[in-house]
């Protein structure tokens, strides 16, 4: 901020001087919150061990006491939000105080690692926070198929299901936010024109809810793994060692801050659009955040549910999922995929926003069809509510409603195709730029093709008898989620990266970057279907050893692909720290708002609120920029 | 344009429907497998042209519509309001094909799959098939023989060109029996009778595997010895299992659809 | 316009508000969407019910003398309901101004919150089955527990919009004494011009949110108890 504002060549800010560092550790700060998190735990666990004792059989007869465990990720998670200083608030709101806005330590990298109402750093701080857990978990996925390099095992068992787990529910629950935390939380507020989001401290709540339940999540090896992969199915979850609980707390505290995420979005877009910026005048992203937030706040609040049913049925032993105490397993599984599915397309839905954004950028013409591309994300999120029994096809329910499950799962086919038929209008006859996120975003023409044909075969009754379960399943949504969210993410991360950090990132590398990561995800994505129709089950340790020259193919394509996450995360240290090459403030010529601001985008946004005139696609017939005048931003004169 | 598509369509629909498709398991060792072979086909056949559509306006775009020149700016259509129109109808009339053709293949003899304790999607002559039970345990399918004492033995035989009902059941969590050549796949579940139907062809070896993850030694949990055997050996077969298994079975409980269960006893 | 203001070594950025009008719309839209939320989060427990009433796994849905106390069970959701009413009778004298009429009904409301989280808490207590007893047992405990934690919620919303229209009772026209905009004593600025602007429309929003939460918990007392 202070470095925007000189180079602009402002007034310095006033000079303050820093206390020593000893003193600015002490406070509402990350090391704060991790100590009261574990002291909080500590409590928890030593209370719960009070309050429960041996009254519950299975609790001595394994020394397994759930009770202690739950309630020790409780005060872990209540300490560590005091620690954060989230609690100051509504005590003072309990007190009597009247709302108010701080925007804690404009300066200074510190404002990355506590509190902070500012979306811009919250934008960051989810970035980096996301991608932490999104390199665990493809680490993960290397041991995964490290595994599978070979017919016969070479990790224990347990350990070997507790990876496919970790893999699973940290991509699933973390990777939820990938689009929404770092460029909805960033770009949403700037592209509405509007100053911040509709509920800044709410903002930091989930990315920090999100922290710690990615904290949570990985504890669960100190206490056995958990075996259930990221479906934890009941009754194997109820039958699971205690490792099986910091799932249900992960999952549940990403539910409530997934919710939150959605709550907050749309109350933003709804009430704090400026002037001029109509419905038909969003950019077509934040039409893929609406629809993306529409699900994040009905859905995740039925697998919060859920899973507090698994914890009363694992600590209160009642029998949601028990068939033989009056409950069933059923139960579990229709109310997982109703959050389930709409999940999915929480991952698949910002992808197609961030699509259709950057293509009219570097194909230079308009978004084809603006209101055929918004009706298609908006119909896949009504759908989406409509088709979670095509997950139980063959699970025993009655099958009287397969017809329709299958009807309703091709149904969405048709929006999906919309977004085809949206992109590749957008670059016909345009005049298309190959940079390093229109590669990317280019790529999601062919992942989401083979991801979508592949999805036509599983939702087809007949043909899914033999593909549920298998890795065909497998390949399928890794070529929608990963083909299409996270191609996707990348393109986002390579087009916006220099606006929230003012600094270029290496082309060159970039595109290195690209083609092997493009390469050698399909290389190891495609041979999965055979895999699949040849027999392969889904999380297995051990395989026919007819099978191994796939496998191995495949665990070696995976390997190059790790390596080009390599080249990322090289590219991104280099250019960032390194290189340091000041990005221009429009280096795409793209006619959004955010473009015209300077990068990074400073505090507060704009000095005044922009009257929009456009929609943000005025390429090629002299419409010019989205608002006249264009929004002063802050500061930076 | 629309003749590149035309032309790339009728060389790939093609290899597409009739190579591949026959190529894709679970082969032809029984009818519902067939079935499903056929319905693989007729997917593949219909999503080629789709695949070769988008790829070939893809790429034609991307070589033709490239910037020649610096800040060349492509022209300015935002819309067309009959090409939408077409479009829509055509990926409508697509879906509501295949929704329909899957539907008929589903309902003609349920397709392989596990269809719950009465199954709605029955192939004809069902009354007539022969009853096998398939318990699912941690780690094990076993299998018990109604019509044969009701002898619970390790590996599933099956006689050839017979319609067989499978009656998929659990004995704590949550399995899926996956006869993959024979195309059936039914989740195993604690106090539930899920019953698939199949009808078997040729002598043949089934591959047993369990789809659903179920605990610790999941990827152990399969069984590559099962045997479609012909008509005429079937019988002397069962009377040599009833000879070993017969008297451990005789500790069982008496032959029901369902077992009681208790399934939260923790196990490692 | 933005201000740097140094406390203890840190600095913060005093920023302006959004306009109370933005804000007040902002809760009007977040009590909606807690709304829908909260309802689905009930959707699953009232999943829950019938579909395990209709399986009747082991016949253990519903063994004989598991039976929640009626009386009880129907007085917490009388609570409940009661509240909603008062809090927009309140919500009325608000908008005609009536201060000390709403704030009294606010408070009635609140008492009525809690007396319904007391009730249910000794219907858990009183019941002679426990939540291992079958499949209506634990529908029962799971749903009357998160109606009870969701109303906490509630009660907590309600509670700061009483306590700050109680705490600048006196000063409703003008600005707050330094130091008392953000609750800490140590500020020096403020960042809000009237305590007051927002209690309108957080009011609207609680009421809202409140009346939407009895029909949920009527709901669930027509299932859990009539059906």
């Amino acid at each position: 901020m202070s470095e925007t504002a000189q180079t602009a060549g402002a007034p310095a800010p006033v000079a303050v001087r820093r206390p020593p560092l000893w003193r600015r550790l002490i406070g509402f700060n990350l090391l704060t919150a991790v100590l009261l998190g574990i002291g909080g735990w500590y409590l928890g666990w030593w209370l719960g061990h009070q309050v429960s004792g041996a009254s519950i059989a299975y609790f001595s007869d394994t020394d397994q006491n759930d009770i202690a465990l739950f309630l020790g990720y409780f005060t872990a998670v209540v300490g560590f939000l005091i620690g954060m200083g989230f609690l100051q608030y509504p005590i003072a709101r309990l007190r009597g105080y009247p709302p108010s806005l701080r925007e804690k330590e404009t300066e200074g990298i510190g404002r990355y690692f506590g509190l902070c109402t500012d979306h811009k750093v919250v934008g960051i701080q989810y970035l980096f926070g996301v991608g932490l857990f999104f390199f665990i978990a493809g680490l993960n996925a290397m041991l995964i198929r490290f595994e599978l390099l070979r017919p016969t095992p070479v990790f224990n068992s347990g350990n070997y299901l507790t990876l496919v787990g970790l893999h699973g529910t940290m991509m699933m629950g973390m990777m939820t936010s990938a689009v929404l935390g770092p460029f909805a939380n960033y770009f949403v507020p700037i592209m509405i024109g509007a100053r911040r989001m509709a509920f800044p401290r709410i903002e930091s709540l989930t990315f920090w809810l999100l922290m710690a339940a990615g904290g949570i999540l990985m504890t669960t090896v100190f206490f056995g793994g958990f075996p259930t992969g990221w479906t934890g199915y009941a009754p194997l979850g109820n039958q699971a060692n205690y490792g099986m609980d910091s799932y249900i707390m992960f999952f549940a505290l990403v539910g409530i801050s997934m919710c939150l995420l959605g709550l907050n979005m749309l109350a933003t877009v709804i009430t704090m659009r400026a002037p001029g910026m109509t419905w038909d005048r969003l950019p077509i992203f934040v039409w893929g955040v609406i629809s993306t937030s529409i699900l994040n706040l009905l859905a995740p609040p039925v697998l919060v549910a859920a899973l507090s049913m698994s914890l009363l049925d694992r600590t209160a032993q009642t029998t949601y999922y028990l068939q033989s105490g009056g409950g069933s397993q059923y139960l579990y599984q229709n109310l997982f995929w109703f959050f389930g599915h709409p999940e999915v397309y929480i991952l698949a839905l910002p992808g197609f926003g961030i699509l259709l954004e950057l293509l009219p950028v570097f194909s230079r013409k308009p978004l084809w069809g603006y209101r055929l591309a918004v009706a298609g994300m908006m119909g896949v999120t009504l759908l989406s509510f409509l088709v979670w029994q095509h997950h139980l096809f063959v699970s025993g329910i009655n099958a009287n409603l397969r017809p329709f499950y299958m009807l309703s799962t091709e149904l969405i086919s048709i929006p999906t195709g919309l977004t085809f038929l949206c992109g590749l209008l957008t670059i016909w006859r345009g005049s298309i730029r190959f940079t390093v996120p229109m590669l990317f975003a280019l790529a999601w023409f062919f992942n989401f093709l083979i991801g979508g044909i592949s999805g036509v075969f599983n939702s087809d009754t007949p043909s899914d008898t033999t593909e549920h379960g298998s890795f065909f399943v497998m390949a399928h949504f890794h070529y929608t989620i990963m083909g299409g969210l996270i191609f996707t993410f990348f393109a986002a991360i390579y087009y916006w990266l220099p606006k929230m950090t003012g600094l270029q990132l290496n082309e060159r590398l970039g595109k290195i970057h690209f083609w092997i990561m493009f390469l050698a995800f399909n290389s190891t994505f495609l041979p999965l279907f055979a895999v699949g129709f040849l027999g392969q089950p889904r999380r297995v340790v051990t395989y026919a050893s007819n099978l191994q020259f796939l496998n191995d193919w495949v665990s070696v394509s995976a390997f190059v692909l790790g390596l080009s996450m390599l080249v990322f995360l090289y590219n991104l240290v280099y250019s960032l720290l390194f290189a340091r090459i000041r990005a221009e403030r429009n280096p795409w010529g793209s006619l959004s708002i955010e473009w015209q601001l300077p990068s990074p985008v400073p505090v507060q946004n704009f000095d005044t609120i922009p009257v929009f005139q456009n929609d943000p696609y005025g390429y090629g017939d002299g419409a010019g920029p989205v608002t006249r005048p264009v929004g002063i931003p802050a500061r930076g004169r | 344009m629309v003749a590149i598509w035309l032309v790339v369509s009728v060389i790939v629909t093609p290899i597409f429907a009739l190579v591949l498709g026959p190529l894709i398991p679970p082969g032809n060792d029984s009818v519902q497998g067939m079935g499903q072979v056929f319905d693989n086909q007729v997917l593949m056949g219909v999503s080629a042209p789709i695949m070769c559509f988008v790829l070939v306006v893809l790429a034609y775009s991307l070589i033709v519509f490239r910037q020649r020149e610096p800040a060349a700016e492509g022209l300015p259509i935002r819309g067309d309001h009959q090409l939408q129109v077409y479009w829509l109808i055509v990926t409508t009339a697509i879906v509501l094909g295949l929704a329909a053709f899957g539907t008929y293949e589903l309902v003609k003899d349920g397709a392989g799959g596990g269809q719950g304790p009465s199954p709605a999607f029955v192939p004809a002559h069902h009354n007539t098939a022969m009853p096998v039970q398939v318990i699912g345990q941690q780690w094990e399918f076993t299998y018990r023989y109604p019509t044969f004492g009701g002898i619970e033995i390790p590996h599933l035989y099956l006689p050839a060109n017979t319609l067989i009902k499978l009656h998929v059941t659990s004995l704590d969590v949550i399995h899926s029996f996956w006869a993959i050549n024979l195309g059936v796949k039914a989740d195993a579940n604690p106090g539930t009778d899920n019953i698939a139907y199949v009808e078997t062809r040729n002598p043949a070896k089934i591959e047993v595997r369990c789809a659903e993850l179920c605990g610790l030694w999941h990827g152990y949990m399969f069984d590559l010895q099962g045997r479609v055997v012909s008509k005429a050996a079937f019988g002397p077969l069962m009377k040599q299992q009833e000879k070993i298994y017969g008297p451990v079975s005789k500790f069982l409980p008496p032959f029901a659809t369902t077992y009681s269960p208790e399934p939260t006893l923790r196990a490692g | 316009m933005a201000e740097l203001v140094r406390e203890g070594g840190v600095s913060y950025e005093i920023v302006e508000q959004e306009h109370p009008r933005v804000l007040s719309r902002n809760l009007s839209a977040a009590s909606h969407l807690l709304a829908s939320a909260t309802a689905m989060f009930f959707l699953a427990f009232f999943f829950a019910y019938f579909y395990l009433r209709s399986l009747n796994s082991n016949g253990l849905w519903h063994p004989h003398g598991v039976k929640p106390s009626m009386t009880l069970g129907t007085l917490a959701t009388v609570a409940w309901v009661l509240g909603a009413v008062v809090l927009w009778l309140g919500v009325r004298d608000r908008r005609a101004e009536r201060r000390t009429e709403w704030r009294t009904k606010g408070a009635i409301a609140l008492a009525l919150g809690i007396v319904a989280i007391v009730l249910q808490v000794v219907e858990w207590f009183v019941a002679d089955f426990g939540p291992a007893d079958g499949g209506y047992a634990s529908v029962y405990f799971g749903w009357t527990a998160y109606i009870a934690l969701f109303g906490v919620g509630a009660i907590y919303w309600l509670e700061t919009t009483l306590a700050i229209s109680v705490r600048y009772r006196k000063s409703a026209t003008t600005s707050p004494p330094a130091g008392h905009a953000s609750g800490d004593p140590h500020r020096s600025g403020h960042d809000i011009a009237d305590p007051l602007s927002l209690v309108p429309a957080t009011l609207e929003a609680v009421s809202f949110f409140w009346s939407y939460f009895a029909a949920l918990v009527v709901i669930a007392w027509v299932v859990l108890y009539l059906l």
